[in-house]
């Protein structure tokens, strides 16, 4: 069944990419698999026991043996969520879409190639075949958005090709590492767990692994290919981008960094720690200094990002769940917000906050719009009522015993989080409307439904995390105990 | 190449305004789909205003002095009906012809306002006040320990009254004016301006008066002697406290008079109609959305066409629409008022008569080039 999950986009991304289709039907095969896909993860998720340690529906292959890869899937709490994001997220941006958009075939083809490595990454319960999957959502990415990105999407696609094949090589090295200090044949998660490597051999291992992921989450220094990317990159491909492939670092932070070198990443935590402090003020302080709407978002994810990897690095029980929860939270939100920026600048044609004003205009400007962006701000700032505020909250509660500085400069950037949304929101929505857009177009409610949806959710994991919590929280200790 | 903008200066617009009225034209600019929009929503307009008329009319001679009047909008039809129409809103909005009334009534201005502190008055309201709570010791003790309280009530329905009166005639103006229209006989922006001030030259001395009745016992509130007349002490004190100065209201602005944003002299508030804003951010002052909404019910049918087709909304920025037509025709109607005030005819050539003329409508147009003329005939820079 996991399978299904890979299988299906890979076969669909062949069928778009190769069959001769007309646009219209391009793009309903594309939602129809999506949501084929999506139901395929509901149903999942009706038969996962959350309450249950380890790995299930696990499928085990022997693929390449003389490399020691296999194809080893496997499913827990921690990967759930993220497979079910992947697959929400997947079909929003389909649906957000442009549907007169250019060659749209090569663009669903590219788009399920890279939820296929998405969730073959998240499942993989190798490390070669994560490896694998973590590099094959390089290539279509690159081409999403240097074919659809904006006016520099050649700079930015080069840009994230350049930084992510780097934390791919890094990751790699780690990996290959691994295996050769422990003498293993093969690369299954579940053999080279089982070791137990002495601290400086961990550390050795651990670090150019963190360096990788830290490329790819993104962490302080590491991070300028984001803005660039997300700036350039069309809005379902932002999406996606924050919403899911950001998280393919943490995912990777907690299943390798963590339950591969605990020891190790224990050793390193409290610079770990003030790493994600770091992080986040400085995500958050550029945000503020952003004028392209979009660039303030991305800024934003870098601080929001900092969270989970503060969460992580307390290593206890309460922040290894609520890393999840962020992952979860963040991706939601990020989506959310992302969609919206894409409809200001879908109609308006700009994203410049010195130039937008007044777009709540109920006559003529974007109310509805503009009251789901005060949301998505809301739910990003940590209000309570959204799953935002949940996440933060689970994060600081649990890592504030352990590293109390990096806690409050966290705290100090969720504070910052209010203040660059709101300067952002009072600038573009408020005041009087702008008057080169007094003729912009309406947009119709099915331009909304995705927003919508994410909305939804946002506020209904805010009301009830345990729908979220219950999920991952099993495992998530797990990790800390060596289950 | 840099392109550059036009700017012209204030006085230079003013000259340009000026020439423009002695040749006859208009403070708006002709055109045929600015005929359309005037005609059309006036016609919607006198429709809204009637029904004002009647309401304002309803209050001052049956709901003065009543402390409570809960009932003041039903114009003495109170039914299970009309009350679930009223809580559904399903109704004019006739606390926009009060909001018109305070605004005039703090204004002041011209006769009316000047009778009200007069002593015939202040006489004529005592005896109507002794006869009204003559079985009601309790208001009458009230009256002596506050003895202004009663006397402002009448001379707010004295104000009532006048606008009443000044919306009945303008209702009937601008209706004739649409079936003109209809008939074929109006056919730019000129015609426009001469009907309506024909209108208002043909009602000038029409007298202002308001009586009430207690009993049997008629109080003549604004008698015929005081020599109210529509023209001089409604018209002009109207157009001065709606058309010019208006009232402060939150909108695309907020005042903060502790700031000093708000000027001293109301005399040089410029928040009325003609400088309001078409695009609000959701405030009910400025501009008139309360107004706008009533208009929207009754739009003719060219006119709500002509919306559909002129906007990339549709329907959705109706009311916006609806604000900027009624605001080219209230500068038809400031054309009007101005044509009909001058101290000469304005197409003399008597020199001396010239001079008089220009100074006359320098003082008004240093004021009205400040409003959204400009923008509205949107051609210059300020």
């Amino acid at each position: 069944m996991l399978s299904a999950l890979i299988i299906i986009p890979l076969v669909s991304a062949v069928i778009i990419g190769l069959t001769p289709l007309k646009e219209k039907n391009t793009r309903n095969l594309a939602i129809v698999t999506s949501v084929t896909i999506l139901a395929i993860n509901i149903a999942l998720s009706w038969q996962f026991d959350f309450r249950q340690e380890g790995f299930q529906f696990a499928q085990n292959i022997t693929w390449i043996e003389w490399i020691g890869l296999d194809y080893h899937l496997g499913i827990d709490g921690l990967s759930f969520p993220l497979v079910l994001l992947n697959s929400l997220l997947t079909l929003v941006a389909i649906v957000a879409t442009n549907p007169t958009t250019q060659r749209p075939r090569l663009y669903y083809s590219m788009l399920f190639l890279l939820s296929a490595g998405a969730a073959g990454a998240f499942l993989a319960q190798d490390l070669l075949l994560f490896f694998l999957f973590y590099e094959l959502e390089i290539v279509p990415l690159y081409f999403l958005i240097a074919i659809w990105g904006g006016p520099k999407r050649g700079y930015a696609a080069m840009k994230f090709l350049l930084y992510t094949a780097l934390s791919g090589i890094l990751v790699l090295a780690s990996f290959l590492g691994l295996v050769w200090v422990t003498g293993e044949t093969t690369f299954d998660y579940s053999v080279l767990r089982s070791h137990v490597l002495p601290l400086s051999t961990q550390l050795w291992l651990l670090v150019p692994l963190l360096i990788g992921i830290f490329i790819k989450i993104p962490i302080f220094p590491f991070h300028t290919w984001l803005p660039d990317a997300h700036v350039q990159a069309s809005t379902p491909i932002s999406v996606l981008l924050a919403g899911v492939l950001l998280k393919l670092g943490t995912y990777a932070l907690l299943r390798f960094g963590v339950g591969l070198f605990l020891e190790g990443w224990v050793y390193l935590a409290p610079w770990l720690a003030i790493l994600a402090g770091i992080s986040a003020l400085y995500g958050a302080s550029c945000a503020i200094a952003q004028t392209d709407m979009k660039k303030v978002v991305a800024y934003s994810s870098i601080a929001h990002m900092a969270y989970i990897l503060l969460a992580v690095t307390a290593t206890t029980r309460l922040s290894m769940t609520a890393a999840v929860f962020q992952m979860v939270s963040h991706g939601l939100i990020s989506a959310f917000l992302f969609l919206l920026v894409g409809m200001v600048y879908n109609k308006t044609g700009s994203r410049d906050v010195n130039y937008l004003r007044g777009l709540l205009n109920p006559e003529r400007g974007l109310p509805v719009t503009g009251g789901l962006m005060i949301l998505g701000v809301m739910a990003s700032s940590g209000l309570p009522g959204m799953v935002g505020f949940i996440s933060e909250f689970l994060v600081f509660r649990g890592s504030f015993p352990i590293f109390p500085i990096p806690t409050l400069m966290c705290l100090v950037g969720t504070g910052l989080t209010a203040v660059y949304f709101l300067l952002v929101i009072n600038k573009v929505f408020f005041g009087r409307l702008t008057e080169s857009l007094t003729q912009i177009p309406p947009v119709q409610w099915k331009e909304h439904a995705p927003a919508f949806v994410l909305l939804l959710l946002i506020i209904a994991f805010g009301v009830k995390p345990d729908w979220v919590i219950h999920w991952s929280e099993v495992q998530a200790i797990a990790l800390l105990t060596g289950g | 190449m840099v392109s550059t903008s036009v700017k012209r200066s204030k006085s230079f617009l003013v000259d340009e305004y000026i020439a423009r009225l002695e040749k006859g034209d208009a403070l708006l600019d002709d055109s045929p789909q600015n005929l359309v929009e005037v005609v059309g929503i006036l016609k919607s307009y006198g429709v809204v205003l009637d029904a004002y008329s009647i309401n304002l009319c309803y209050i001052a001679n049956t709901q003065f002095l009543k402390l409570f009047p809960f009932f003041k909008y039903f114009n003495g039809e109170v039914n299970s009906n009309k009350i679930a129409k009223f809580i559904w809103h399903d109704r004019i909005n006739y606390e926009y012809a009060e909001y018109c009334m305070k605004s005039m009534f703090w204004h002041g201005g011209g006769g009316l306002d000047a009778y009200l502190d007069t002593p015939e008055f202040a006489a004529e309201t005592e005896n109507l006040i002794k006869a009204y709570f003559k079985y009601n010791p309790l208001m009458l003790g009230l009256h002596k320990i506050f003895p202004d309280f009663l006397p402002e009530q009448m001379r707010q329905m004295a104000y009532y009254s006048g606008l009443g009166q000044f919306w009945r005639v303008m209702s009937d103006i601008f209706i004739d004016l649409s079936d003109s229209y209809d008939r074929g006989e109006i056919k730019c922006i000129p015609d426009v301006v001469k009907f309506i001030l024909d209108g208002l030259v043909a009602d000038a001395t029409r007298p202002i008066t308001y009586t009430v009745k207690v009993g049997d016992q008629e109080y003549n509130i604004l008698p015929e002697s005081a020599g109210l007349t529509f023209l001089a002490d409604t018209a002009v004190p109207y157009v001065e406290a709606i058309f010019f100065r208006g009232t402060p209201f939150t909108g695309t602005v907020s005042y903060n008079a502790q700031a000093y944003e708000i000027p001293y002299d109301p005399g040089m508030f410029n928040y009325g109609a003609l400088y309001a804003d078409p695009l609000p951010i959701g405030g009910a002052g400025i501009p008139p959305t309360l107004l706008m909404q009533d208009m929207r019910h009754f739009l003719p049918d060219y006119l709500h066409q002509l919306y559909r087709e002129n906007s990339i909304r549709g329907e959705g920025d109706l009311r916006v629409q609806i604000c900027e037509s009624f605001q080219k025709s209230m500068f038809c109607v400031t054309t009007a008022a101005v044509q009909g005030l001058a101290p000469h005819s304005l197409d003399t050539n008597d020199a001396e008569e010239l001079t008089a003329n220009r100074k006359y409508l320098r003082g008004w147009l240093n004021r009205i080039i400040q409003s959204q003329v400009i923008k509205v005939n949107s051609n210059t820079d300020v």
